[in-house]
């Protein structure tokens, strides 16, 4: 039997590490961007990658419900939702923020008025 | 020989992985946008690799129609995108090191759990590995996924269905401008 890495799509594995390159991206981006929407797409990526892993782990996983293993499907659902949710009132502040200081780089942005 | 699905599947995360990168070390904040784009797309096609059609479906929808336009939105509004976003758009020396460190430990910690936890993964792929039934099985998740909807989640539905409309009003009062 070949190790599970060389499985392609047959592979629980593959589909994690993926997931993890995407969550390190996100952190990287969050940590080193200055401009408020780069980090708002490390969110994004990092949200992603959970909503990967989780479709991941509800198809290769043991637990069946109806004959099917949905539940994974649904949370990532939800995780859609909440990123679309989450990215509106975020680029809402972002443009709010460049309304008043006429810059959206976060460490100038360091007083409360403007 | 790997079969097509195997090398589609490898491009796929070859386009994910790559255009990740890409997004967090494009210098213009606007390639960094158009290569989440192209991450967006490889993410929802390891969904369809997963036998997840619905949540690609509704991924393309939601990220690539309505996000990804947000995104580019704000980016075009809020910053002068050619000369501010190259000064602007990376930070200093030393938040790229702290940032690369962080990111590089976390993912040799994800990492290594993954090949950790190998013996029982490949248990687990012993109960995913049917081979894909197009239309009966897909008209069957899709089915499975509504009944879980309006059954067993139907209290956070109707709770994100609320966080929704006060996403809404509140991006509203955000950006209005005030009444002076």
């Amino acid at each position: 039997m070949p190790p599970a890495i060389m499985d392609g799509p047959d592979a629980l594995v593959n589909y994690l590490l993926v997931a993890g390159v995407l969550f390190a991206c996100g952190i990287f981006a969050m940590i080193s961007r200055r401009n408020a929407v780069g980090i708002l797409m490390g969110v994004e990526l990092i949200l992603n990658a959970a909503g990967i892993n989780f479709v991941a782990f509800s198809r290769f996983g043991h637990t069946k419900l109806n004959g099917q293993h949905l539940d994974g499907q649904i949370f990532t659902l939800f995780i859609i939702v909440l990123a679309a949710a989450e990215a509106v009132v975020a680029l809402a502040l972002v443009l709010s923020v460049f309304q008043t200081h006429k810059t959206i780089a976060l460490d100038e942005v360091d007083e409360m008025k403007q | 020989m790997p079969s097509v699905a195997t090398l589609v599947f490898w491009f796929i995360v070859l386009l994910t992985v790559g255009s990740s990168v890409l997004v967090v070390t494009a210098r213009n904040i606007l390639h960094a946008a158009f290569s989440l784009c192209l991450t967006f797309l490889g993410v929802a096609g390891l969904y369809i690799f997963l036998h997840a059609d619905f949540v690609a479906a509704v991924q393309l929808i939601v990220y690539v129609g309505g996000i990804l336009v947000l995104i580019m939105f704000a980016v075009m509004f809020s910053s002068n995108v050619v000369e501010d976003t190259a000064a602007g758009g990376r930070t200093t020396r030393l938040g790229t090191i702290a940032g690369g460190i962080t990111a590089l430990l976390v993912f040799a910690a994800i990492v290594q759990l993954t090949f950790k936890l190998r013996a029982p993964l490949e248990a687990a792929n012993q109960f995913g590995g049917e081979a894909y039934v197009p239309t009966a099985s897909v008209v069957a998740g899709q089915t499975g996924l509504g009944h879980l909807l309006m059954g067993p989640y139907l209290l956070p539905f109707e709770f994100v269905s609320v966080l929704l409309l006060a996403a809404l009003i509140g991006a509203v009062v955000i950006v209005r401008k005030e009444l002076t």
